[in-house]
């Protein structure tokens, strides 16, 4: 999969607006969004890098393979969970077996006091390569892949596979739909006291406690269209346009632009 | 006369001619007014009727200046005519009578062509009928070119500034024949008060004025106006590096 995007940075006192705007545009209400984002770093397994294997043609050239994805580029990944604003300066559930009874399968938190499970968090992993370079069209068009975890501590999953925590943040804001167009207004939030943690919170503080990552309380617009076939260049060049179309209408507004190439960098040095 | 000049037949060519490029243009704007959708915009349809009603004006100039020829000759068919297969074609050819639809167009035409002749001779006011009847072209013409004027030296006798004359308001504003649907209000005096409260509303302030190149207007940059702007310290990019990485600027 593909996904094409435009960024725009919006100042804290037009994110209003740009709310109200945005509702009028795409003529639906804005849908609030608050999810925990971990990033986990690729790293390199001892012990199997460079291995000096067998002779033989035939295992040389499966050992080549395996070294080659082994020791390829290494890359940022992360993993998103959705969480809801009663998550927030909660307590653990007392008794598990009550909470499992009466728990609806899409909401990760208990129903009926206010508690937040790490155990039952849902988890995406999510995969962005860094944008490609020297594309003629004016937008950030990068390879992408999603998959679905397993709910719970996906740390000891995740250093199964050769990637080990490194931090986490909160990313708050609304999304709207045009069409075939995503828009997430957001901006990111760090959790109080820094991060000397080494594996992601298994309880979250108060919603209100959390602290801005960019002080003045700015916003990032994303405009953004998940192309299946990233091949197919038909496609591809009808959903910039799309995009394009919309950079047009909001013009007034915001400018929407193609993000740095660099600063989308996702490869592990 | 038997045989027919080169110089009569080339004539009858210049005529074919002009009419197939009549019916082309029809056909064209006939083709694109069924097929365009949405219609084709006003500008390209008021081309094409341009270029038809070019195309009628040299037929009927062709047909008004070779009329002694044209009425005069007379089509039969020639013995190696295929009469058997083209009977429709040879019967429309030897038509001597027009269509009965195209004979109501020519009426039509004519009594339109012969009716401003009529006109003008009879003043507006003097025939009762008169009122009920549409203008002719000239009448038309002399309206337009008379009211315009008497408009402006009636608007320059007054004071204007409201929906009623001063005359109107002193008569009482109810009598007034307007004869417009809509309500018109009597806002005299409170005018000033709520123009000075607009302006002082207003957020919309022009920021820069430029002139397009080719047009004659200026265009005006017109930014919301916010009392407390608060511009983003961190740049778009190291935001999007710090959720790209999770790295501290």
């Amino acid at each position: 999969m593909h996904e094409q995007s435009l960024f725009a940075s919006v100042p804290v006192h037009q994110h209003h607006e740009l709310l109200q705007q945005l509702a009028g545009l795409t003529a639906m209400q804005p849908r609030h969004c608050l999810e925990r984002r971990l990033i986990f770093k690729a790293y390199r397994k001892p012990g199997l890098a460079g291995r000096v294997g067998a002779t033989q043609d035939l295992q040389q050239a499966d050992l080549q393979r395996l070294n080659k994805m082994l020791n390829g580029n290494m890359y940022y990944t992360q993993v998103v969970g959705p969480v809801s604003e009663r998550d927030f300066g909660s307590t653990a559930p007392v008794d598990r077996d009550i909470q499992m009874a009466g728990v609806d399968d899409s909401k990760p938190s208990g129903t009926s006091s206010p508690s937040y499970d790490y155990e039952r968090q849902q988890w995406k992993l999510e995969f962005r390569d860094i944008p490609e370079a020297g594309t003629r069209s004016a937008v950030t068009s990068r390879l992408m892949s999603s998959a679905t975890l397993p709910r719970g501590d996906v740390v000891q999953a995740m250093n199964a596979w050769g990637y080990h925590f490194t931090t986490e943040y909160l990313v708050e804001g609304d999304m709207f739909v045009l069409n075939d167009i995503a828009i997430f207004l957001h901006r990111v939030l760090h959790y109080p006291g820094g991060d000397e943690l080494n594996t992601p919170r298994r309880q979250l503080p108060a919603l209100k406690d959390m602290v801005l990552f960019e002080k003045s309380g700015s916003y990032v617009l994303q405009a953004f269209i998940i192309v299946q076939d990233g091949s197919n260049q038909e496609t591809m060049k009808t959903a910039s346009q799309h995009l394009f179309g919309l950079r047009e209408q909001l013009k007034s507004a915001v400018l929407l632009e193609q993000a740095d190439r660099l600063s989308l960098d996702t490869r592990a040095k | 006369m038997s045989n027919l000049t080169q110089e009569q037949i080339k004539v009858l060519e210049q005529s074919r001619q002009r009419l197939v490029q009549l019916t082309r243009s029809l056909g064209s704007l006939i083709a694109s007014l069924n097929q365009s959708d949405p219609l084709p915009p006003w500008t390209s349809l008021q081309s094409q009727a341009s270029i038809i009603s070019n195309n009628l004006i040299s037929v009927s100039e062709q047909l008004s200046d070779q009329r002694d020829l044209l009425s005069n000759l007379v089509a039969y068919p020639g013995p190696e005519y295929p009469g058997r297969t083209q009977a429709n074609t040879l019967e429309q050819l030897l038509r001597t009578k027009l269509d009965p639809r195209v004979e109501d167009w020519v009426a039509r035409g004519r009594a339109a062509g012969t009716e401003p002749a009529v006109g003008p001779s009879s003043n507006f006011a003097s025939d009762p009928d008169a009122a009920h009847k549409p203008l002719s072209e000239a009448e038309l013409a002399h309206l337009w070119e008379w009211a315009p004027l008497e408009a402006n030296q009636e608007a320059r006798r007054r004071n204007w500034g409201g929906n009623y004359t001063l005359e109107e308001r002193e008569a009482g504003i109810e009598n007034v024949v307007t004869g417009l649907r809509r309500q018109l209000e009597d806002d005299d005096g409170s005018e000033e008060e709520s123009e000075g409260e607009e302006g002082d509303k207003e957020e919309m302030d022009v920021i820069g004025v430029h002139r397009k190149p080719g047009a004659a207007e200026l265009e005006f940059k017109i930014a919301s106006h916010h009392p407390h702007p608060v511009q983003p310290f961190v740049p778009l990019d190291l935001i999007l590096r710090h959720m790209t990485t999770g790295r501290m600027p």
